[in-house]
């Protein structure tokens, strides 16, 4: 049986798992039976879980647009036939 | 691969099979309608990895060339979206890489590349939420490329953690390893608190 620190390290290292629902059922009972009594680890997945939803929620970029230009290399590249071509 | 959001994938007079078969065979206006699907995507991710508008230009143009070169080996072992991204994951560290600096902050928010930002009815939220926004920011330029890679892949650009290990170019679990330490990394430099109070 694993001991209260072997848990403590253990969950410590599978909090993103946890948090993303990759945990198997054991581990995922193991994590929660541990964080139940661990301040540490119950703040632990509060922020991690907070973490993940601010870096998705915060996707302010809808706006952006490649630039014009994305192509020029491509367009000489190609007028100029190889080596740059894909058959060079 | 599935459908994403913002993705512009070839229409049904140009499925993306034979956009890629004629540009294999040297045209490059197939390449461009091929690859032009991707760019606006391409390009904020190349934004989020260098954090500078004008080097993401530059290596957004390299990226297409490189794409364009090398499509004649392109086999179709994987999607040519994961193929075309990992294209830009690559220069863009190799770049970082070569001039030896991190980014000063990664761009995540409209604010940082004065866009109208989104409309917010709590003026209070919307503030403490473009606090974190450049707090987020600061922190993912401090991370190692191939830690920022894996957070920007994964929860910022929402990839599977599949795809995203396939674009990084290493195994499932490494990705998984690196998005751990990546994310508590960045939980460190943001500290628990402000993230529960802010962005939960």
């Amino acid at each position: 049986m694993p001991s209260r620190s072997d848990d403590h390290q253990w969950s410590q290292q599978h909090l993103s798992h946890y948090v993303e629902g990759e945990l198997g059922p054991r581990a995922r009972r193991r994590l929660d039976r541990h964080a139940l009594d661990c301040v540490d680890c119950g703040r632990g997945i509060r922020a991690m879980r907070a973490l993940v939803h601010a870096v998705q929620g915060l996707d302010g970029l809808a706006g952006v647009r490649a630039p014009a230009t994305i192509f020029d290399r491509v367009r000489l590249a190609a007028a100029g036939g190889s080596p740059s071509s894909p058959h060079a | 691969m599935p459908p994403l959001a913002g993705q512009r994938a070839p229409g049904p007079a140009g499925t993306e099979a034979s956009l890629i078969a004629r540009a294999q065979a040297g045209d490059v206006g197939a390449f461009e309608r091929l690859s032009g699907a991707y760019a606006d995507r391409l390009f904020m991710l190349l934004l989020r990895l260098l954090g500078d508008r004008g080097e993401a230009e530059d290596v957004a143009q390299e990226v297409m060339l490189r794409a364009w070169r090398g499509i004649g080996r392109f086999r179709g072992q994987s999607s040519y979206f994961t193929w075309l991204y990992r294209i830009a994951v690559n220069e863009a560290n190799r770049v970082l890489e070569k001039r030896g600096r991190r980014p000063a902050a990664v761009p995540i928010g409209a604010d940082e590349l004065q866009l109208p930002a989104p409309a917010a009815d709590d003026p209070a939220r919307q503030a403490e939420n473009s606090e974190l926004r450049r707090a987020l920011g600061r922190a993912l330029a401090g991370l190692p490329p191939a830690l920022r890679t894996a957070i920007v892949l994964r929860d910022v650009e929402g990839l599977s953690t599949q795809q995203a290990a396939e674009i990084a170019g290493v195994s499932q679990a490494a990705f998984k390893s690196r998005l751990h330490q990546a994310r508590l990394r960045v939980r460190a430099a943001i500290g628990d608190e402000t993230l529960v109070t802010t962005g939960g």
